[in-house]
């Protein structure tokens, strides 16, 4: 059976900045001048039909450049890419009938237009024939409550509910495949669990809808997602269930720890037993998290005692079970947010 | 595949696909016409005051000319400050059409990059001369009000007085016309794609050099009898296709004898063929152009870059 | 005070920067030598036209037109570019809020990015006025005798420009969308109605009364009387050159104090209406 999402080797590198101005500038903009980057290195990855299939890395992962590949917005440098089977450089066509593409924060459409409207003009681009288009997008109002604002214009509008109807603009032209980039960005609560609920529901109801989604919010992924893919600096460096990862580091285990700000933690960077570790400052408390990733328990007492040397104290000591988030500090070594 | 993901690609969805996309991309500038009506006024009325400055000075230079003419002469100066005066108003109205062709054609991709809005149009099936033409249609619509009204204004505040002989020749040239300069405008629409603000730029150079080399305010003949560059600026400015649209309508509603007949560049019906040349060189240029330059923003990462 | 003058300072510093950033300076300066001369040519053609078809030269009407359009060029880049800082920060830049927030003075802001605009148009009128003197022959004399008059009545001209540029500017805090329109009227109303292209006795008389109302109709008279070596019925022969003086000094200051009024008036409703970071984009 065909992959809804395959992609061989794919590789994209970025040239470096051409300078924009050839008059002399102040020396930081000169500095600007960047290298070629490699926001992909020889991904290979394959979605099923009616996955939901997430794609979880840091800032500059290269997640976005995936899929806008995937979405026949930009051309691979090489390797070779296939949405639901046909090639993204050479038959670009058939792949555009099928996808849709929302990016969390994006804005599209015209102010002048209502939101209706807005979705409508869209919908036109992919040849739904009007009623349909109609039809469709009053339900789709409804269910992402944005109905009260269906005859608002999209310049007076605010920056969730804009963002509600770019997810309606992505489910009313009925794709087959539906990229998703960080589409609960700036959603609140309420509105972010229904946009997932919405998406769980529509990658299970029929048969062969699938989702590429990426998102930075690990318990979303850990929720939504059939299978993850953890990328970082353009390399897939595991793919698999939430389960599956999670499992990958079962035999380690998590220690978390709240204690005073650290001068110095390269202490911890050599020590016996530390497979990886991460900190993250919570500067209303004045205290550090660091999150340690230990093949057993034996270190934690090394740990504890390197701590007190530097005059700093442990406010609390837990061991907990994995997280997605510890999958990848295992394996980058730095957390998240 | 299942019975799902099954799409039709046949001619005839191709078809009804981007006539809906015409009209998806033409709603905003149609609708854009309603909602907000006293700007339209505003755009309408504007382009008289211009108008008025050019249509005062030809009076106040013929009336200078006529203090010491006899009665004959006189008749003439009079008969020909009217002829100018229509042409400035004729001129003035299609200036509507060339500012949205630079403003709102020409710059419009480059303007939908930095909304964000392009990398939607470029992911979707429809062809891509169907969003330009979507636009060029919308635009056409929301400008033709605004001429036409500037026109009628123009017609009644400077009482000008047009014959029209060949009512069907004058709709044919002004149809030709149109599409000449929307295909320009689509064709500059990708080429701006390739520039960053210097859009902005171009598109304001190619103002008020282009209303004289086009001969908006004055008959294009004027800068052809000049000789030397004056030829050379006119030819360039009837690659623009107001110059010999212009020259064309102005034969048509002024008469071949107006000006003596020394001032017009071609006959009209030479001017409509090669209005029609243009207009279809452009379209087919625009074509490929779009073409090529969606290519080379897919290779280099700059169709969805916003803010370079 | 040296706050404010350091403000000018950067606003103009900016002004140019903006303008010109987006290409080397001498193409900047080609750019914005062409548009000016090629407006120029159009009123040239113009009366090359209507000579040739009636066969009557009239080099005075020409010369008349030549200069005033020329002196317009000021009025045009300056109006154009109070209403243009307010604007295009708001829209394009969307870094008015932060400008506005700041604590500089935005009325200062706004002068001084005016004034980039007009050490620009200097060379536009400059070149326009060469090219007519030596290549079109226009009829121009200046005479040293002259200078001392010549540099005050630019001087008071160019301030009440500013003055009813702010003015205006203001007004566009109200008028988010028309501003543009506003951007054009306004230079448009005084092309018709301030004697700049023809004399105002070929207006009609409600028209000679709008024209006799506005102060810039005096700084093109008397920039006339200054530039051309020939007496032009503009009607307004009754006003000697110290009135004229006197009027446009006057007319600075009100509009100034004007200005001062309707930009802390605008400020204060935009600031009500939530108008000061809307953006209208379609
Ligand atoms: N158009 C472009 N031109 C040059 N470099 C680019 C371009 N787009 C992306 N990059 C670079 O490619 C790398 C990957 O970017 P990408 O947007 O794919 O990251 P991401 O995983 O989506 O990050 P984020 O989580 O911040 O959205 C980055 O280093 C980025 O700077
Ligand atoms: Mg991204």
């Amino acid at each position: 059976m065909a992959y809804a999402v395959e992609t061989r080797d794919l590789t994209r590198v970025f040239a470096g900045k051409k300078r924009r101005f050839r008059r002399k500038r102040a020396a930081s903009e000169g500095d600007e001048q960047l290298g070629p980057v490699t926001a992909l290195d020889r991904v290979s990855i394959q979605i099923r039909e009616g996955e939901l299939f997430g794609l979880l890395g840091p800032n500059g992962a290269g997640k976005t450049t995936l899929i806008k590949i995937l979405a026949t917005l930009l051309l691979p440098t090489s390797g070779q890419a296939f949405v639901a089977g046909h090639d993204v450089t050479k038959d670009p066509f058939p792949i555009r009938q099928r996808i849709n593409m929302v990016s969390g924060g994006e804005t599209s459409g015209y102010g002048l237009l209502t939101t209706r409207e807005n979705v409508w003009m869209f919908s036109q681009f992919y040849g739904v024939p009007s009623k349909v288009a109609k039809q469709r997008i009053d339900e789709l109002m409804h269910v992402f409550g944005l109905w009260d604002k269906r005859d608002a214009k999209v310049r007076l509008i605010s920056s969730g509910q804009r963002q509600k109807m770019n997810m309606i603009r992505g489910f009313v032209t009925d794709p087959d495949i539906l990229f998703l980039d960080e589409p609960t960005l700036g959603l609140d609560v309420n509105a972010a669990r229904t946009v997932r609920d919405y998406v769980m529901n529509w990658v299970g109801r029929e048969r062969g809808k699938t989702v590429l989604l990426t998102t930075h919010y690990m318990a979303e992924a850990d929720e939504m997602c059939d299978r993850i893919a953890i990328i970082d600096k353009g390399k897939i460096l595991a793919c698999d269930t939430p389960e599956a990862l999670k499992r990958m580091i079962h035999t380690q285990t998590t220690f978390r720890l709240e204690v005073d700000p650290l001068r110095d933690t390269s202490t911890f960077q050599g020590m016996d037993g530390v497979v990886n570790f991460s900190l993250k400052d919570d500067a209303s408390k004045n205290r550090t998290e660091l999150t340690f990733i230990l093949e057993d328990e034996a270190p934690v007492a090394e740990i504890l005692s390197a701590i007190t040397a530097q005059g700093a104290k442990v406010h609390a000591l837990r061991k907990t079970e994995p997280t997605l988030e510890d999958v990848f500090i295992s394996m980058v070594g730095r957390g998240f947010e | 595949m299942n019975e799902v993901s099954a799409r039709r690609s046949d001619l005839a969805f191709r078809i009804a696909l981007n006539l809906r996309s015409i009209r998806g991309r033409a709603y905003p500038r149609i609708i854009g016409a309603n909602r907000e009506p006293s700007w339209i006024f505003f755009e309408a009325v504007l382009p008289l005051l211009t108008i008025a400055a050019y249509v005062f000075i030809y009076r106040a230079i013929a009336a200078n000319q006529i203090v010491n003419a006899n009665a004959e002469t006189a008749a003439r100066i009079l008969a020909n400050t009217n002829a100018l005066v229509a042409s400035v108003v004729l001129g003035g109205a299609m200036v509507a059409f060339w500012l949205n062709v630079l403003w709102s054609m020409a710059s419009q991709l480059y303007w939908e990059k930095e909304i964000g809005n392009l990398q939607l149009y470029m992911m979707a099936p429809m062809n891509r001369m169907a969003l330009l033409g979507g636009m060029a249609i919308g635009g056409v619509f929301m400008t033709s009000v605004r001429a036409i009204s500037t026109l009628v204004a123009g017609v009644l505040v400077f009482g000008v007085v047009f014959q029209v002989a060949d009512p069907l020749m004058l709709l044919a040239v002004f149809f030709v016309t149109l599409v000449a300069l929307y295909g320009l405008g689509m064709f500059f629409a990708s080429l701006y794609l390739l520039w960053g603000r210097e859009a902005w730029n171009v598109s304001a150079l190619l103002e008020e050099p282009i209303f004289f080399s086009s001969g908006f305010y004055f008959p294009l003949g004027g800068l052809f009898n000049y000789g030397g560059w004056g030829s050379v600026v006119g030819i360039v400015g009837s690659i623009i296709p107001a110059g010999l649209g212009l020259d064309a309508l102005r034969q048509l509603t002024l008469g071949q004898t107006a000006f003596g007949g020394k001032f017009w560049v071609l006959s009209a019906p030479v001017e409509l063929e090669i209005l029609l040349v243009l207009a279809i060189g452009f379209l087919v240029l625009a074509r490929y152009a779009l073409a090529y330059l969606e290519l080379l923003a897919k290779r280099e990462g700059k169709l969805t870059s916003r803010h370079q | 005070m040296s706050t404010y003058w350091r403000t000018f300072k950067t606003a103009a510093w900016l002004g140019w920067e903006m303008d010109s950033n987006w290409t080397e300076p001498w193409l900047f300066l080609i750019y914005s030598i062409i548009k000016p001369v090629a407006g120029a040519f159009i009123l040239v053609f113009m009366y090359v036209v209507i000579w040739s078809i009636n066969g009557i030269a009239d080099p005075q009407s020409f010369a008349f037109l030549y200069v005033g359009n020329a002196f317009f060029i000021f009025v045009g880049s300056t109006l154009f570019g109070t209403f243009q800082v307010i604007q295009s920060d708001r829209e394009w830049y969307q870094t008015l809020r932060y400008v506005y927030i700041s604590p500089i003075s935005y009325y200062v802001y706004i002068l001084g990015r005016a004034f980039s605009k007009i050490l620009v148009s200097i060379f536009g009128v400059l070149i326009t006025l060469g090219f007519g003197f030596f290549f079109l022959h226009v009829d121009m004399r200046f005479t040293p005798d002259r200078i001392p008059l010549f540099i005050v009545s630019l001087a008071l001209g160019l301030f009440v420009l500013l003055a009813i540029g702010i003015t205006l500017g203001a007004a566009t805090f109200l008028m988010a969308r028309h501003s543009q329109t506003l951007a054009e009227a306004v230079p448009g109303v005084f092309y018709v109605f301030c004697g700049v292209l023809f004399p105002l006795t070929i207006l009609p008389s409600w028209g000679q009364s709008i024209g006799t109302a506005i102060p810039l109709t005096y700084w093109f008279e008397i920039t006339r009387r200054i530039l051309l070596p020939f007496q032009y019925n503009t009607g307004l022969a009754a006003f000697g050159d110290w009135e004229i003086l006197a009027f446009l000094l006057i007319s600075t200051f009100v509009f100034f104090g004007l200005s001062l009024g309707v930009f802390r008036l605008g400020e204060y409703l935009a600031r009500k209406a939530g108008k000061l970071d809307m953006t209208t984009s379609y």
